[in-house]
């Protein structure tokens, strides 16, 4: 296992270093190539760095942190997502569990789901915007409501696979119905149920920076973008960018830990151990 | 002439049809009374309806028409007074040993102390003492099995219904798994019935086989099996023993 992580961090640091030369390479001379004014809207923008060198980068990296702008905004988009994905759970999962067991609960709900299911909760950001204004409430309902709809269908299919010996052998040796829910339906669910978390999170993070780009109040990362598109200031973009990037794939690791404790008691293929 | 013995199970006339869209008769008027203390075993070809038979007797299937008693009340669903070990692995992979084994107990609202202490005896009586905190995962087939057969006798059910608890064994821990099943019974004497496929098994097991026709299951012959106990591997090979067998191989021979 050890030896696996190894050289999977190799191969990861591998793959980033090589792009990270090309760039400083392809920078450097498309600064000397790529034109510093551009046409844009009705006028003519001077002094664009399209393709930024590495200093470029830097010194915007350490002005972004240093005024402060861009921790408040990864506090700001973060909390975001952390409170609609479990509001979206707290809604999803239980409903999820609930349709899983109970048909005529499933007659009434299966048609929304199967229609939001292939509708991206951003088509809602209209909507949502005039029932619950330009603020908070509606970016956190947005997010949230992305997640309801990922962790309902992981629930209810995580209960649906749950194998029936296990439900009959607990209910031969005389458990009731709460009771098979809480130590047989539950644990057995759950790795489902992760598993549609950790989707929902990716989702949650697509959908808060796309709710903050067009609704913007400051300061969040959705924010930052926007404002450096209209700048235009192509190093604050790319730092916005890898910051959104290392975020998710932070939140990702989290969420793989959890699913890897929260099924240690799994049989595993050597591949995935 | 009234047996002397207790019944306690009465199977009369069931008939099994899983509908569907080629509907399936698995039973066929199958009559059937089980004794206080005996080890009863099925034995029959694949699609013989044994499974479906057990399974009605559980409570988990109603029949298509037919009655099951017991102790002269009809089945109706499950119930830890019957208990049930799977053919299919059945043991709750999230579940340590520990709380597998005590989890019919929990579900009686058994108190903690009586728990730890009914576990602590399964867990020497099948000898996995030291894997009372591992998960399934680090135990083998066979342990398993075990797990799940000492889970059902956590509850001291009044019958224990095996259906094929060993078919998905190797030989070698098969036949270890009979001993064990068998010196099991002989200190705890519980009504059993055991289906199996592995006429072996139900001879070396059982005081009586009861021997199904192929699909539609119906009884073809009884055979009281008198060796003595304990049984033994010398059991296995006694003129008796393979006398037994000759005449099941015959019964079958005959379907």
């Amino acid at each position: 296992m050890n030896g696996l992580w190894r050289r999977r961090l190799w191969r990861a640091l591998l793959s980033v270093g090589a792009l990270a030369v090309l760039y400083g390479i392809a920078s450097e001379i498309g600064s000397a190539l790529l034109p510093r004014r551009i046409w844009m809207v009705a006028h003519y923008l001077e002094d664009v760095e399209l393709l930024p060198p590495y200093r470029s980068l830097l010194e915007e990296t350490v002005f972004l942190i240093q005024s402060g702008i861009l921790p408040r905004s990864v506090l700001v988009s973060t909390a975001r997502v952390f409170e609609g994905l479990a509001l979206g759970a707290a809604v999803g999962v239980p409903l999820g569990l609930s349709m899983a067991r109970a048909a005529r609960l499933e007659c009434l709900l299966d048609p929304w789901v199967t229609f939001f299911r292939f509708t991206p909760a951003l088509a809602l950001l209209p909507l949502y915007a005039l029932w619950f204004g330009l603020g908070e409430l509606s970016k956190i309902l947005l997010i949230a409501t992305a997640v309801a709809v990922v962790t309902l269908l992981g629930a209810y299919q995580g209960v649906r696979d749950v194998p029936r010996v296990y439900l009959e052998a607990a209910k031969s040796l005389g458990a009731s119905k709460g009771l098979i829910l809480r130590k047989i339906v539950w644990p057995a669910a759950l790795p489902q149920i992760f598993s549609s978390l950790r989707i929902a999170l990716g989702l949650a993070w697509v959908t808060v920076v796309v709710a903050e780009l067009i609704k913007a109040t400051m300061p969040s990362l959705g924010y930052l973008l926007a404002l450096a598109g209209a700048y235009p200031r192509v190093p604050t973009i790319a730092v916005g960018i890898v910051t959104i990037g290392l975020l998710v794939l932070a939140c990702d690791a989290v969420a793989l830990g959890c699913y890897a404790v929260a099924t240690r008691w799994m049989k595993r293929s050597p591949a995935h151990a | 002439m009234p047996d002397p013995r207790r019944r306690r199970l009465e199977i009369r006339d069931v008939t099994h049809v899983y509908e569907g869209k080629t509907a399936t008769r698995a039973l066929d008027g199958v009559s059937l009374d089980v004794f206080e203390n005996e080890f009863l075993a099925i034995v029959g070809p694949v699609g013989s309806g044994k499974t479906t038979l057990v399974r009605i007797v559980a409570g988990f299937l109603t029949p298509s028409s037919g009655v099951v008693l017991w102790d002269g009340a009809p089945v109706a669903g499950p119930s830890p007074e019957r208990g049930y070990v799977f053919q299919e692995e059945a043991i709750f992979p999230w579940m340590t040993v520990r709380d597998n084994l005590q989890f019919g107990l929990l579900a009686q609202g058994v108190p903690a102390s009586e728990r730890e202490k009914i576990v602590a005896e399964l867990v020497t009586l099948i000898g996995l003492e030291g894997y009372e905190r591992a998960y399934p995962k680090e135990l083998s087939g066979g342990m398993s099995k075990m797990v799940e057969v000492a889970r059902v006798l956590a509850t001291d059910p009044a019958i224990l219904l095996l259906d094929e608890p060993f078919g998905l064994l190797d030989a070698q821990t098969r036949s270890k798994m009979q001993d064990q099943l068998s010196r099991l019974w002989e200190e705890k004497r519980k009504t059993v019935i055991l289906v199996t496929h592995d006429i072996e098994e139900a001879i070396y097991l059982a005081d009586r086989v009861v021997v199904f026709t192929p699909r539609p299951g119906r009884v073809q012959a009884e055979v009281v099996v008198d060796l003595p106990r304990p049984r033994s591997l010398e059991t296995r090979f006694s003129p008796a023993f393979l006398e037994l067998k000759r005449s099941i191989w015959k019964e079958i021979g005959r379907a």
